[in-house]
């Protein structure tokens, strides 16, 4: 039943040209600009900012989830699945399983014009540990949409999702190295998941594990995000 | 398993802050019936139905649905429903639509039936949010059969529905009916209440006022109607005539619902009050009118 909902889910979300070209084809497009405009263009920052723009790539496909599920809300969809057998649980994780599928595309859409563009090498098994690293880490960012979507009207969340994703892209330093930031920033980012997202992507690219610290961070905000979307689903289901 | 009883309320209340949308509702439906749930918007139809599908919990009473509370008897598959609220889904097929919806449940029809049954079959590949307002009625509809449940629920099914596509629809609903289905339908139409259902249920301000055929509720509000010019004459005293229920009066015409309408002619033309006179079988709308006792009529045209 799951695995039929989120079929259905997954086509709408891809049908969506929003999503395509938000989530898909401007972090390609700012991943190959940052990295061939002026002097940086460096081995070392084409691969931290491929990994960078992936990840931003993600945390925008992953938010967007939160906005079709507003949509949903106003559109009567989800009091129509509530009248089918499926439980509120299994729409809710449907919707969880959606959002990481949809962060492929974003993940994938980078790294190719890393490799194929830019030219960054890794070894066939790198490639393969960043692309999972990434697509695993991008859950906390899917459970804080899906939290916005059951807790906002669809315009609301959009904003919600518009001031998550750019706060948390630029104070993770996913699209500028966090080294051009203050100290007191620098500190201040280290705790934030999205630095820690990247963080997974650019240790694996580097050849080693990811820290124990990165992986606390990334899972107490999991806890978080996940608790956040408990609470507003069950905050919706009772007003609607 | 067996349980003669589809749906069961009792003592059923629902307030949404002042307002009592639903004002102790008691119903019983057996399997196979078709019931209208007759009522003018504003009455508490969609609220009745919010609580059968267990959408909404009532304040007070008790909602049973093939015995067991609601949310388990939709989770059981047994409930289909057509909501009345709500744009199309965006970005999907009709037929990837009733497709998924039809594996949702235990014993669905095969998806070809369902479109088929909701005359849908030459729009299966079409995207549901760039269909006609029409269209997207039949889709809902398509929807709320295509798990095969023992008990369709539809609010207001034949809202934007043409008159040729309202045929059809009734058509394919008395189909789903005759294969032992239960039906309960809400409308604020006389006419589709009267023509498609078994049974009457006449709420207003969230209660039960009748509850029968539709020849029980012509009956139940009085055998005929006599009406007569006042001609200036005095209004007082009519109610008091032989025969009569109950008194309307419109600007100068006075309205008698009357039980033995050859006394209140006698009576009447003992007053000399017999300008105009006509007496007719009470009609439906007249049954509701003297059932609701509100002068607004239902809408009997569009």
């Amino acid at each position: 039943m799951i695995t039929e909902y989120v079929r259905l889910e997954v086509r709408r979300t891809l049908r969506d040209t929003g999503f395509a070209l938000g989530a898909v084809a401007v972090p390609v497009m700012m991943y190959l600009l940052f990295t061939n405009l002026g002097g940086q263009n460096e081995e070392e920052w084409k691969t931290a900012s491929m990994i960078g723009m992936a990840a931003y790539g993600a945390l925008g496909a992953a938010l967007s989830i939160g906005t079709g599920v507003a949509e949903d809300k106003g559109s009567g969809w989800l009091r129509q699945l509530r009248i089918t057998p499926m439980s509120p649980r299994q729409v809710v994780t449907g919707r969880a399983l959606t959002g990481s599928v949809v962060v492929l595309p974003s993940i994938v859409g980078v790294l190719l014009a890393g490799g194929l563009v830019n030219g960054v090498h890794l070894a066939a098994w790198e490639w393969a540990v960043v692309a999972l690293a990434l697509w695993l880490g991008s859950l906390p960012f899917t459970l804080l949409g899906i939290g916005n979507g059951y807790r906002f009207t669809a315009q609301t969340t959009g904003v919600a999702n518009i001031a998550c994703n750019l706060g948390l892209a630029v104070l993770g330093g996913l699209w500028f190295p966090v080294s051009l930031f203050p100290d007191w920033l620098r500190s201040l980012s280290a705790y934030t998941p999205t630095n820690r997202f990247a963080e997974l992507g650019v240790s694996v690219a580097g050849g080693h594990a990811p820290g124990a610290a990165a992986l606390a961070v990334i899972a107490v905000w999991a806890a978080l995000f996940g608790t956040y979307a408990a609470v507003s689903y069950r905050r919706s289901a009772r007003t609607s | 398993m067996k349980n003669e009883t589809a749906v069961a309320f009792t003592g059923v209340t629902r307030s949404f802050g002042a307002v009592r949308a639903v004002d102790g509702i008691d119903l019983s439906i057996r399997r196979g019936e078709t019931v209208a749930l007759l009522g003018r918007n504003g009455a508490g139809k969609s609220t009745t139905i919010g609580l059968l599908l267990g959408l909404d919990e009532p304040d007070g009473g008790e909602v049973r649905l093939f015995g067991d509370a609601p949310a388990r008897a939709v989770a059981a598959g047994r409930t289909g429903a057509m909501l009345q609220d709500g744009r199309p889904v965006p970005r999907v097929t009709v037929r990837e639509l009733v497709t998924f919806v039809a594996r949702t449940y235990p014993k669905p029809m095969p998806v070809a039936e369902a479109l088929a049954l909701a005359g849908l079959t030459g729009l299966a590949d079409r995207r549901v949010d760039r269909l006609s307002g029409g269209q997207v009625q039949r889709v809902r509809f398509a929807v709320a059969l295509a798990g095969s449940p023992e008990l369709i629920v539809l609010d207001e099914p034949t809202a934007a529905l043409d008159v040729e596509a309202r045929e059809a629809f009734w058509d394919s609903m008395r189909g789903y009916a005759r294969r032992g289905n239960t039906v309960l339908f809400s409308t604020h139409y006389l006419e589709e209440a009267d023509a498609h259902a078994d049974r009457i249920v006449v709420i207003d301000s969230g209660r039960v006022l009748a509850d029968g055929t539709g020849e029980e509720l012509r009956r139940a509000a009085g055998g005929s109607l006599v009406a007569f010019d006042l001609a200036g004459g005095p209004s007082e005293g009519l109610d008091l005539l032989p025969g009569v229920t109950s008194v309307e009066i419109r600007g100068d015409r006075a309205r008698l619902h009357t039980e033995d309408s050859d006394a209140t002619v006698r009576a009447l033309a003992g007053r000399n009050a017999i300008r105009g006179l006509e007496v007719a079988p009470v009609s439906l709308n007249d049954a509701f009118l003297a059932l609701t006792a509100h002068a607004r009529p239902l809408e009997t045209t569009r």
